[in-house]
C-alpha cells in the first residue's frame, strides 16, 4: 500500500507542469523576483487565471497601479483545500507579494509566486518552469 | 525508470477487472506524457520527443508563423498568436492530445445509437462521431473546427475517420499547422478495464510529405469524475479579454491599462 501511495504521489508531481494553460511563464523573468506592498482594487477569481490589481505608493506619495495574475485556474486554487474563493481578498486589502517580473521593462505586471492578505499567507500555487524549456510549464 | 518500476508494481497488485472492449464509455484523463501530436522536442516536462515533423515548405511556412506560449518557440502570448488566446475553439485533434489532462480537463465518451459523443472539459468543447453513415464527398463538407466524423469496429479497434478541417485551429499547443484538406484517423482500443489508447494518423499532402502517426496517446478511466458536477470550465470571451488587457498585454510588453 505504501508505495501504491508514493507512486501516485509521484505521478501527480510529475503531472504538475502539464496543469498548463496559456503560456503566461514566457512573459515573466521566472529566475527573479520582486516584493511589492500595496492596496487591492479588484480581485478577479476567474479563467484564465486570478488576478489581483492593487495600487503601491511610493515614498514620494505616487500611486502606480499593478496587476499580478496566479498561475493556477480558481478551480485549482479552490482544490488546495485552503480556502481560496472569490471572497478571499477584497476592495481595500493590504497585500504583500512576492512575484517575477515581466520581462518587460517598466510593466506593471508580475507572476504571483508568496501572498499575503492583510498579514495573512496564502499559496498562490505558483508552479515551477519544466526544466529545460523556455516557456515551458504554464 | 523508477515510473516504470512503480507503475509495473501497481499493474501487478491491481485486480483483472472484467470489461467490453467495445466500451469506450466514461471519463478518460490521458496519462501519456506527449502534449505535441506527436513524439516532437515540446521541452514539456521529462517528455523531450525526438521525432521531426515532416514538413513540406508550405507545412514549414505555416509553422513558422503559428506563434505559441509553449516550447522551444515559445514567445509572449501578448505577441503570440494561440487561438486559446482569444477563446477560438481548439478543434480536432488538439483538443485529443494537449488539453486532455487531470485534475479538470478530462474527455468522456458517450456510446449512444448512431452516434459517438466525446466532451472535452477544458472549454467545455464536444463532438460527435456518427457510427451509421459513410463520410460525405470531401468537396460537400465545409471546413469546421472538429470536422466531419465517422466510426466503424475493425476488431476491438474504433476507427474514426474524418475531413474538412477549419486550418485556424492548430494539431497541438506548439503549433503544428494542418490544412483544410487534412483527413484524420483516430484508432482508439480499450486495453484493460482503466486503459484506452489512441493513435491518430494524418494526412495532409499539403503541410506534410507523409503520413503523420502521434505516439500512442494513453487515457486512464477516472470513475470517479462520473460522479462529480460537471465543473463548467468554458473559455469565456470577455473574461479573456479582460485578462489579456490588462494583464497579458501589459507583462508582454503590448499595454499599460489597468
Amino acid at each position: 500500500m505504501a508505495y501504491r501511495l508514493f507512486a501516485l504521489v509521484l505521478l501527480l508531481l510529475l503531472s504538475i507542469p502539464a496543469l498548463a494553460h496559456h503560456g503566461s511563464n514566457i512573459s515573466y523573468q521566472t529566475d527573479k523576483t520582486i516584493n511589492l506592498e500595496g492596496v487591492v482594487t479588484e480581485w478577479d477569481y476567474r479563467n484564465p487565471h486570478p488576478q489581483i490589481y492593487f495600487d503601491v505608493k511610493d515614498k514620494d506619495g505616487s500611486v502606480a497601479h499593478w496587476a499580478t495574475e496566479l498561475l493556477p485556474t480558481p478551480l485549482m486554487l479552490k482544490n488546495m483545500n485552503v480556502g481560496w474563493s472569490r471572497t478571499t481578498i477584497k476592495f481595500g486589502d493590504r497585500i504583500e507579494l512576492e512575484c517575477n517580473p515581466s520581462r518587460t521593462a517598466g510593466a506593471k505586471a508580475c507572476l504571483a509566486k508568496g501572498l499575503k492578505v492583510n498579514g495573512k499567507s496564502w499559496p498562490v500555487g505558483a508552479l515551477p518552469p519544466a526544466p529545460g524549456a523556455r516557456g515551458a510549464g504554464q | 525508470m523508477l515510473i516504470l518500476i512503480l507503475a509495473a508494481l501497481l499493474a501487478a497488485q491491481a485486480p483483472q477487472q472484467k470489461f467490453d472492449p467495445h466500451d469506450l464509455s466514461g471519463h478518460w484523463n490521458r496519462t501519456s506524457r506527449f502534449q505535441t501530436f506527436s513524439n516532437v522536442f515540446s521541452g514539456q516536462g521529462n517528455a523531450q520527443g525526438t521525432e521531426e515533423a515532416p514538413f513540406t515548405a508550405a507545412g514549414k511556412a505555416k509553422f513558422d508563423t503559428n506563434k505559441p506560449g509553449y516550447g522551444p518557440r515559445a514567445v509572449p502570448p501578448a505577441i503570440g498568436n494561440d487561438p486559446m488566446g482569444t477563446c477560438d475553439p481548439l478543434g480536432i485533434p488538439r483538443l485529443l492530445n494537449t488539453e486532455v489532462i487531470t485534475p479538470h480537463q478530462t474527455m468522456e465518451i458517450v456510446q449512444i445509437p448512431g452516434r459517438m459523443l466525446q466532451f472535452f472539459e477544458w472549454h467545455h468543447e464536444w463532438r460527435e462521431v456518427f457510427i451509421d453513415r459513410k463520410l460525405p464527398a470531401a468537396d460537400t463538407v465545409d471546413p469546421t473546427w472538429n470536422g466531419t466524423s465517422v466510426g466503424k469496429w475493425e476488431g476491438d479497434v474504433f476507427v474514426v475517420d474524418s475531413i474538412g478541417f477549419d486550418d485556424r485551429t492548430w494539431l497541438d499547443k506548439f503549433g503544428y499547422p494542418h490544412s483544410e484538406d487534412m483527413k484524420l484517423q483516430e484508432r482508439y482500443r480499450r486495453i484493460d478495464a482503466d486503459t484506452l489508447e489512441l493513435t491518430m494518423t494524418i494526412t495532409d499532402p499539403e503541410m506534410y510529405t507523409r503520413p503523420w502517426v502521434s505516439d500512442t496517446k494513453l487515457f486512464r478511466l477516472d470513475r470517479a469524475k462520473s460522479s462529480r458536477w460537471d465543473e463548467q470550465i468554458y473559455c469565456v470571451p470577455t473574461e479573456e479579454y479582460k485578462f489579456n488587457q490588462r494583464v497579458r498585454d501589459e507583462a508582454g510588453g503590448r499595454g499599460n491599462a489597468k
